[in-house]
């Protein structure tokens, strides 16, 4: 259920944060030679997968929960489950460059070097020569011009969002000769790899008129990854297949990936009977996201006989600011006494263990996943007691005859929450339940979600449930600066505003020193969590998935900054474990049950757990 | 007061409707139903119904007391919150046992030991000779009681007769109190759009001509507004409440009332004792209020349970979808929408109880509805005539 609310949130959030783009226009371009240049590249770190066991060869059977729409990556009907599988082929992996994921450097992809100028806005790419599509030809300068003359064109595309994307981030990308490609962006960034970073499109495979979204609607597309679209049954399954000799196979960071010779997706319309078809055999590894399924119905025969496993990987993948936030406009939130109080009275362990099955972690900074999170934040301790003494000292003093407390004034300790998530009603019930026996009334409003974004963003309410998904480089301009403070339609709905942030944020958006940096934002985030206004919920950090024995994986499973499964394809098919499994299964030998559930090897976990112990500690 | 007259007819419709052995006992049941309803607060609450503390006598039903006033104090050491009850009653009956036996009362209950010792200070404070009086059910219907080993939802037992849900809150008191929200509900949205219906339907028959087509015509283009959506619309924009649902049933509702009405008064604004009535030179109101209306009232008698059965089933209906009166009211409709998650169609208390209290109460309903029907149907006494 997050992860529909993050969507949403997310699909609503675009528009806000490609409108406030950080950084001002710079100047135009000055003219370079080429041959001048100074490239960059980074083929030191290891490879994204584990080339010395991986296995070539075998079927990998996943699932997919509606038959695509359209098997083009553009245009309409292309944003379906199925997409998320097409697009890891195509543009969400093989780009010019790419962010390791798991030591977080920038990594050659598509492009072997790259020589970012002073403006800060344009990049020279030299381009990968092996790489090449999937029909064989080869992937050239020209197809990057071609990408972004097909992605602008709203009237052939019909779709809106790359139009608007390329108009916002691109200005332009021009071919220079057949191996460099030439990006400038719209403005000065200090991130330029992460906002101008581009893929190509095949110009010699694509026709691309008036007919093209009908041409290609079943047409499989050429891309620059692994694997294509062989086969498919309408409305039942989808196959792909592993191209012949990829060139990603003598690339240092993708040897060992992308192993099994076909994937074969099946349609199941509901995700909740996935793990039955899991159990019968006919899926090899399933992504389990609900915490009641993981703690509840993982002890089927297979699991129970050692034939299958289930890990819960914890993973660190950047998390955008969730939980219940307090309006500073409104009188009551502006004493931090009042929100001090508020945050003592959220009794998350016992939330988590009484309706979340003790999966989630308290997400305690606000840029959670990243390098720029705190990592000294304490949690502030569930206790009634310092939570009364924070009221007293807020003025509330007198109990009602309800049992809300009031000021001698009369102004009585009720606000009204308003959130846009039926599922997370049961967790405000119980919060509501602790703060009114703490003497404070919140009454719960709930509307449909879109309006109660609506409403964060026109800053009309006392306090909201916050829910956005964040990206690698926290934008704190946007939630904690002076100047979105009192504007509306900014994602500031608090109307945050404090000198000190104000002079941290230009340290982090315009200073040259990374360290100095990371500083800024660690006291940022010590200041936003000292001002009290946000009552940061919970995190998941981790994937849940159960898989056959016969499939097998790096020492570390997945990368560290695994979201979905399908992101980082490192697992592969060990053919003589899947004979043995079968003959087990034949003759019903048990393997013995596999004791290892959690899986740490980034540390997660660990330091999660150590903060947690912090915070209970802290009496 | 000439509307309520009762005159032979009505007496002996009421006869008849008594003779109905199912439908007169429905409505004895039912009333005893709602009636008792009315006073959930005595049945199932966590506050005491009467204490008798140190020779006071206090009655905290309606009533907001701290934890001082009995000498209580919580696991943090505050005083000022609201007072146990249950653990008070506990408190009452320990103080009767040798003080040596009181810390170990409590740990065998599974208190801290930290808290038992507590707890038995409080208990000496206290002294004995107090007594309380607890409701049946000793909890709220919003309050969760999470003293289990077990996560929510929790199976019934001797504590909770239904189990709990999967808040930990008290299943028999959610469907008490969901009951008489439901009933005064369907009984408010029901009176309301029959005395609308009533009236604009009274006025197009007896009018008639371009004021009947032209409402008429109004009718039937509100009433291809869907329903649902409009008070999913609604209900998504302002947060209900209790009116704000009322009104918009009503606002749908009323229309079908007035074709009824319209055809009655068509029928018996023609009839000899209305002619007779106006050339006595009686007026409009008064041959509508007093000779027509009486005689017009007998489709609205036997649809009015028909209609309650509806209103109940809308608002379960609606809070089954979500968008039905705000959390966390006690309502059915909820109960079932819990019980319908996947990982809770094992939980079968959860399904069962709803599904129950629903069918007993629509069943008893329609039940009365069948017999006055019945009792009304002017066939049978024709013949007498």
């Amino acid at each position: 259920m997050i992860k529909t609310l993050l969507t949403t949130a997310a699909a609503l959030l675009l528009t806000v944060t490609l409108s406030a783009q950080d950084a001002e226009v710079a100047d135009a371009p000055k003219e370079v030679d080429i041959s001048k240049l100074e490239w960059t590249t980074n083929w030191d770190d290891p490879p994204i997968g584990d080339p010395e066991n991986a296995i070539r060869g075998g079927t990998f059977h996943d699932y997919i929960t509606a038959y695509p729409l359209t098997f083009r990556l553009f245009g309409p009907n292309s944003n379906d489950s199925f997409a998320g599988y097409n697009r890891s082929f195509h543009h969400d992996r093989f780009t010019l460059v790419a962010m390791h994921p798991t030591t977080q450097n920038w990594i050659p992809v598509l492009a072997n070097e790259w020589s970012i100028q002073d403006d800060n806005r344009t990049i020279f790419f030299r381009l990968n020569t092996d790489a090449h599509w999937s029909d064989g030809e080869p992937i050239k300068a020209s197809d990057y011009e071609f990408a972004f003359e097909m992605l602008s064109n709203e009237k052939l595309l019909k779709t809106p969002f790359y139009p608007q994307y390329m108009r916002d981030f691109f200005e332009s990308v021009e071919a220079i000769g057949d191996d460099v490609v030439k990006i400038v962006g719209t403005r000065t960034s200090w991130r330029p790899l992460y906002n101008y970073n581009f893929w190509p499109m095949p110009e010699h495979a694509i026709q691309f008129d008036e007919e093209w979204i009908d041409r290609d609607n079943y047409t499989p597309p050429v891309v620059a990854g692994p694997f294509t679209i062989s086969g498919w049954e309408t409305g039942n399954s989808v196959e792909y297949s592993r191209i012949d000799s990829w060139w990603g196979d003598k690339h240092h960071y993708y040897r060992g990936m992308y192993n099994p010779d076909k994937i074969a997706l099946r349609v199941i319309n509901d995700s909740d009977r996935a793990p039955d078809y899991f159990q019968k055999g006919e899926l090899s590894q399933l992504l389990i996201n609900t915490a009641r399924i993981w703690a509840e119905n993982m002890d089927f025969d297979a699991m129970e006989k050692g034939w299958a496993h289930r890990r819960r990987l914890f993973v660190e993948v950047p998390q955008g600011i969730y939980g219940i936030i307090m309006n500073l406009k409104e009188p009551i939130f502006q004493n931090k006494d009042f929100r001090k109080a508020l945050q003592h009275l959220v009794n998350f362990d016992e939330m988590n263990s009484k309706l979340m099955h003790n999966a989630y972690y308290r997400q305690i900074s606000s840029f959670y996943g990243t390098p720029f999170a705190n990592p000294d934040l304490e949690m502030y301790d569930y206790n009634p007691l310092k939570a009364r003494q924070h009221l007293m000292k807020a003025g509330f003093s007198k109990r009602g005859s309800d049992g809300i407390l009031s000021k001698e004034d009369g102004t009585r300790a009720e606000f009204t929450l308003t959130y846009g998530s039926k599922g997370l009603e049961r967790h405000l019930t119980l919060v509501q339940q602790t703060f009114k026996r703490a003497g404070v009334q919140m009454n719960l409003r709930l509307l449909e979600p879109g309006t109660a974004f609506a409403n964060g963003m026109e800053k009309s309410f006392e306090a909201l449930l916050f829910n956005r998904t964040a990206n690698f480089y926290p934008d704190p301009h946007q939630y904690f600066s002076c100047e979105t403070a009192d504007k509306l339609q900014t994602n500031n709905n608090w109307s945050f505003c404090n000198e000190e942030v104000d002079e941290l944020i230009e340290v982090y958006r315009f200073g040259d020193d990374a360290d100095e940096r990371v500083a800024a934002m660690h006291r940022i985030d010590e200041i936003v969590h000292d001002e009290a206004f946000i009552i940061p919920f919970w995190t998941g950090p981790f994937v849940r998935f159960v898989y056959w024995d016969y499939v097998e994986y790096p020492e570390f499973y997945y990368p560290r900054m695994t979201e979905q499964l399908m992101d980082y394809q490192v697992y592969w098919i060990n053919p003589d474990k899947k004979k043995a499994l079968e003959a087990a299964m034949k003759e019903n030998r048990s393997y013995g049950k596999d004791p290892v559930v959690d899986i740490d090897p980034y540390d997660v976990q660990a330091k999660l757990e150590a903060q947690a112990k912090v915070a209970g500690g802290g009496e | 007061m000439a509307l309520f007259r009762i005159d032979p007819i009505t007496k002996k419709r009421f006869r008849r409707f008594r003779k109905i052995k199912r439908g007169w006992y429905s409505l004895i049941l039912l009333i005893t139903m709602v009636v008792v309803s009315l006073f959930s607060e005595y049945i199932a609450n966590d506050r005491a119904i009467m204490v008798y503390y140190q020779g006071e006598i206090f009655f905290p039903t309606w009533k907001f007391n701290q934890m001082d006033k009995f000498n209580q104090m919580d696991d943090f050491g505050l005083t000022d919150v609201e007072a146990d009850y249950r653990l008070l009653r506990e408190q009452f009956e320990a103080a009767e046992l040798p003080e040596a036996e009181v810390q170990p009362f409590f740990e065998a209950k599974g208190y801290e030991s930290y808290y038992a010792e507590l707890l038995a200070e409080q208990v000496k404070e206290q002294g004995t000779g107090n007594w309380i009086v607890m409701p049946p059910i000793p909890y709220n219907p919003i309050k969760s009681d999470f003293n289990y080993e077990e996560p929510p939802p929790n199976a019934p037992d001797g504590r909770h007769i239904l189990g709990t849900d999967g808040q930990g809150r008290d299943v028999f008191a959610r469907l008490l109190y969901g009951f008489r929200i439901s009933v005064f509900f369907s009984l408010a949205v029901v009176l309301f759009s029959l005395f609308i219906g009533t009236i604009l339907g009274c006025l197009q028959g007896y009018i008639a001509g371009w004021f009947d087509i032209l409402s008429q015509r109004g009718i039937e283009i509100w009433s291809t507004l869907p329903f649902l959506y409009v008070v999913i619309i609604l209900s998504l924009l302002f947060s209900p409440s209790f009116l704000l649902l009322v009104i918009v049933m009503v606002l749908f509702q009323w229309m079908g009332i007035t074709f009824y009405m319209r055809t009655e008064m068509y029928r018996e604004k023609t009839r000899e004792y209305c002619l007779a009535a106006k050339s006595m030179g009686a007026g409009h109101t008064r041959i509508v209020f007093k000779h027509l209306l009486p005689n017009a009232l007998v489709p609205l008698v036997t649809l009015a349970p028909f209609m309650i059965v509806g209103g109940i089933f809308a608002l379960t209906s609606l809070d089954y979808l979500g968008y039905g009166l705000p959390a966390p009211t006690p309502s059915w409709g909820e109960l079932i929408e819990q019980s319908l998650v996947t990982t809770n169609r094992d939980k079968l208390w959860l399904s069962l109880s709803p599904f129950g209290a629903i069918a007993i109460t629509l069943t008893l309903f329609t039940l009365v509805g069948e017999s006055i029907r019945e009792a009304f149907d002017p066939k049978q006494y024709a013949k007498y005539e």
